[in-house]
């Protein structure tokens, strides 16, 4: 028997830290996004991916091959390799993350499992290496919840027990296949990741959108740190900007000695990153310097996820971040000012609804000084002011005669949609963020408050009252609303500068230098005042110049009159629709640097679009 | 009542304020039959016509109401039937939270705001989990369908409905005008609640 009868193929690819950035199609996106922050100088757990080389393998032989998992535990032995652990052993044991990684993201692929490789003694060495025997046993009860969930595809609310190995007894009883043992863990998901790319949902996808069967996804297989190992251990997360208000300060939390867990667990009070400054003067400067590379690299404010284990930083994560609407308009400019984002990209990151939200209507902060009548659960922000009804149907009459009025039940059912329709705001006495009112709310953009108490409204039934959906509060009469205008921002007017000289529509705010025959408002015209119908309604009307009024300013209108020909949109506020227009034109040189630079612009979330 | 005639205005029930056609989609019946049930309804005064959309008037739900225990006995003493509901149930706990998340984002100061879609990573996560508990849920909701088989139509709906967000039709997961999949994931929960006389609890 000879090896070299048969040239033996790689099924897997070591993620180094050269700056030759692998082939996408071969290690999928996931591992792709790796590689490249590796390929930035910054410092990732070690990981090694069984590339789609290694699936098409897997499917050929319709198992995993003994050439397949030796080359598996080839990968795996580098791992223990370069973070000195080991495997399933203590007494530092090696656990691992198994992701799927296709080039193209899809639905119905298996999602992660976390902390592979546990049993109960990498458990007891767990405790013992941490001094924290609840979180090993916490990590222990994760990790076969999400094992259970994500490769046996079992309900874990079905297999719920004490003790991990009464756990494990149940699911055997419905699975006796199963091995536990940790190398029976890698390859049990490796294979299940494998064959979720056949799973219903990503065959329909692929078939719907064309994508090719043969394709395949990659398996990333990652060594789990730990930031909870010692005093210099720790887990966090930082902003490379103010995530509120955008400005140019970094802005992150940290926990000594814990794990991501504790975070999502409120287990622990995160502390402001200036404790990592205290930990390690050196950490926290090597940090921010991480930060500042991504958002470079990205040229999108970071969120970034990191954890410290034993004195050396390791980058979780980094994704765009999540920025409050006053936050991206900031930043944004900042980007364009700073030289790292062009005009033209600056305007197209914004969208209509960040710009409209910024000039929402609100409660005068000077308004809120009564005490409020009742309150609960912010569901949907927004500010609804009219008088107080508990019938649906009632709400239904008096809002046909012109009433405004603000609908409070117990607790709202499909029965009460027409009533909600008919609100200027929905107060329930029961049920948080999760419940129907809130839900339909939302969908509507209908100012709500969840949660306020049994017969909190009734003592106010027929009497005006003020919701303000964005706190939750309800209070009595009619307070003064300030509608915030975009002349009285100095940023809007920069924004509105650099869309006018993009957009391929004149839009105002006044009809001014129009002639009135020459602009045909929407409010008159069947259809024109609903954003799902404004559309056809303006692709019907016959040549015209101009349009005001109904729906003009909404997206759905401004794209149909570019394509009908009209010259001006009349609308107040104007960004929303100028955004709107921009968006609806071919995109220009997405940033301000040189265009032939090494990473590519096109992609700012290390996922293909 | 009669149950055939009891299921039209059960199906009425359900969507409140609705065509017939809509009424004989809901429960997988005839139009022409369900337009039939419900003119003779309006006759009789527990239903309206408005403008071709009928609406349970009050004596008519009460009625409707009252005559569930009897034509969903067998129903409400299934143990299977039961078992199912409740984890329908639990289940409903988790597509709330998704549907949450599809609507809603989390700022870093704790506040939260409206999904503004722009993030198509996030939002295909989303769809993505809400596809997984859909697969999950659907043996459940086999074993309910052995015992009422009309619930059959609510699979279907689902999955078209997930179908469609999956393809990029975001407005298919949530959309209140739509039979989108938590406008029907909605309606298969009053349904059951309305068969097993619960009470909504959020």
């Amino acid at each position: 028997m000879s090896s070299a009868a048969v040239p033996t193929r790689a099924y897997t690819h070591r993620l180094s830290g050269s700056t030759d950035l692998p082939d996408r199609n071969l290690v999928g996106g996931k591992a792709w996004s790796l590689a490249r922050m590796t390929s930035l100088g910054l410092r990732v757990p070690p990981a090694f991916v069984v590339t789609t080389e290694g699936f098409r393998h897997f499917h050929e032989a319709g198992e995993l091959t003994e050439r397949l998992r030796a080359q598996v535990l080839d990968g795996l032995a580098d791992l223990e390799r370069s973070t000195g652990r080991q495997f399933g052993v203590g007494p530092a044991p090696l656990l691992l993350s198994v992701r799927s990684g296709a080039a193209i993201s899809m639905p119905g692929m298996m999602d992660t499992v976390l902390n592979l490789g546990m049993t109960d003694e990498v458990e007891a060495a767990l405790a013992n290496e941490s001094g924290d025997a609840a979180f090993a046993h916490d990590t222990h009860h994760r990790f076969l919840e999400l094992f259970n969930d994500v490769v046996l595809g079992l309900d874990p609310h079905d297999h719920r027990a004490d003790s991990p190995a009464a756990v494990r007894a149940s699911v055997s009883t419905a699975r006796p296949d199963v091995a536990w043992d940790p190398l029976g863990q890698l390859m049990a998901s490796i294979e299940a990741v494998f064959k979720s790319w056949n799973s219903r949902r990503a065959r329909r996808y692929r078939a719907h959108q064309g994508i090719s069967d043969d394709l395949g996804t990659a398996v990333t297989v990652q060594a789990m740190v730990f930031g909870n190992l010692g005093e210099d251990s720790g887990t966090g997360v930082l902003f490379s900007r103010n995530p509120l208000d955008g400005s140019k300060q970094v802005y992150g939390e940290y926990l000594r000695r814990a794990q991501g867990e504790d975070v999502v667990s409120g287990r622990v009070t995160p502390q402001p990153l200036s404790e990592l400054a205290d930990q390690s003067p050196t950490l926290h400067s090597e940090l921010l310097a991480a930060a500042q590379t991504l958002e470079q690299a990205n040229r999108e404010v970071q969120d970034v996820e990191f954890t410290v284990q034993s004195g050396q930083l390791y980058l979780l994560q980094s994704r765009t971040a999540k920025l409050a609407p006053e936050a991206a308009l900031r930043s944004t400019i900042d980007l364009v000012e700073e030289g790292v984002l062009s005009v033209d990209a600056a305007v197209r990151r914004l969208t209509p609804s960040q710009a409209r939200s910024l000039v929402a209507p609100r409660l005068a902060t000077t308004s809120q000084s009564n005490p409020p009548v009742a309150s609960g659960e912010s569901a949907c922000a927004g500010v609804g002011i009219g008088r107080v009804v508990d019938d649906p149907d009632q709400a239904i009459s008096l809002a046909a005669e012109g009433i405004a009025v603000i609908l409070a039940r117990p607790t709202t059912s499909p029965e009460d949609l027409g009533g909600m329709l008919a609100a200027r705001a929905v107060v329930t006495d029961e049920g948080g963020s999760t419940s129907h009112a809130a839900v339909v709310s939302r969908a509507l953009g209908l100012p709500c408050v969840v949660g306020c108490g049994a017969g909190s409204l009734n003592p106010h039934v027929g009497s005006i009252v003020t919701v303000d959906g964005a706190t939750g509060t309800v209070y009595a009469g009619e307070l003064p609303v300030l509608v915030p205008r975009e002349d009285d921002s100095d940023d809007l007017r920069t924004v509105i500068a650099w869309a006018r000289t993009l957009s391929p529509i004149s839009i105002t705010a006044t009809a001014e230098g129009l002639d009135a025959d020459d602009v045909v408002d929407l409010t008159d015209i069947p259809g024109g005042i609903d954003p799902e119908q404004v559309a056809a309604t303006i692709a019907g009307l016959p040549p015209t110049q101009a349009i005001s009024g109904g729906a003009a300013g909404s997206p759905e209108a401004v794209t149909a009159a570019i394509d009908a020909g009209v010259s001006r949109i009349v609308t107040d506020p104007v960004l929303p629709a100028l955004l709107a227009a921009v968006h609806h034109t071919a995109p220009g040189q997405p940033d301000a640097t040189a265009p032939t630079s090494a990473d590519s612009p096109t992609d700012t979330k290390g996922q293909p679009r | 009542m009669r149950a055939d005639e009891h299921l039209v205005l059960h199906g009425l029930a359900v969507k409140r304020h609705a065509t017939a056609e809509e009424v004989a989609d809901a429960i997988g019946d005839d139009p022409t039959r369900v337009e039939e049930v419900l003119a003779a309804n309006v006759t009789t005064g527990r239903v309206a016509d408005l403008n071709g959309k009928y609406t349970l008037l009050p004596g008519g739900r009460m009625i409707v109401k009252g005559e569930y225990s009897r034509h969903y006995a067998d129903v409400r003493s299934s143990e299977p039937f039961l078992a199912a509901y409740e984890r329908f149930e639990r289940v409903n706990e988790e597509v709330k939270a998704l549907i949450t998340s599809w609507q809603v984002r989390e700022l870093p100061s704790g506040e939260a705001v409206t999904n503004d879609h722009s993030d198509a990573d996030y939002d295909e996560k989303v769809i993505d989990r809400l596809g997984a508990l859909h697969e999950r849920f659907e043996p459940t909701l086999q074993e309910m369908c052995t015992v009422v088989p009309r619930l059959q139509r609510y699979a279907g709906k689902l999955d078209a409905a997930l179908d469609k967000a999956e393809q990029g039709d975001r407005q298919w997961v949530s959309d209140v005008n739509l039979p989108s999949f938590h406008t029907v994931w909605f309606e298969m929960h009053e349904d059951l609640l309305c068969m097993l006389g619960k009470v909504r609890v959020e």
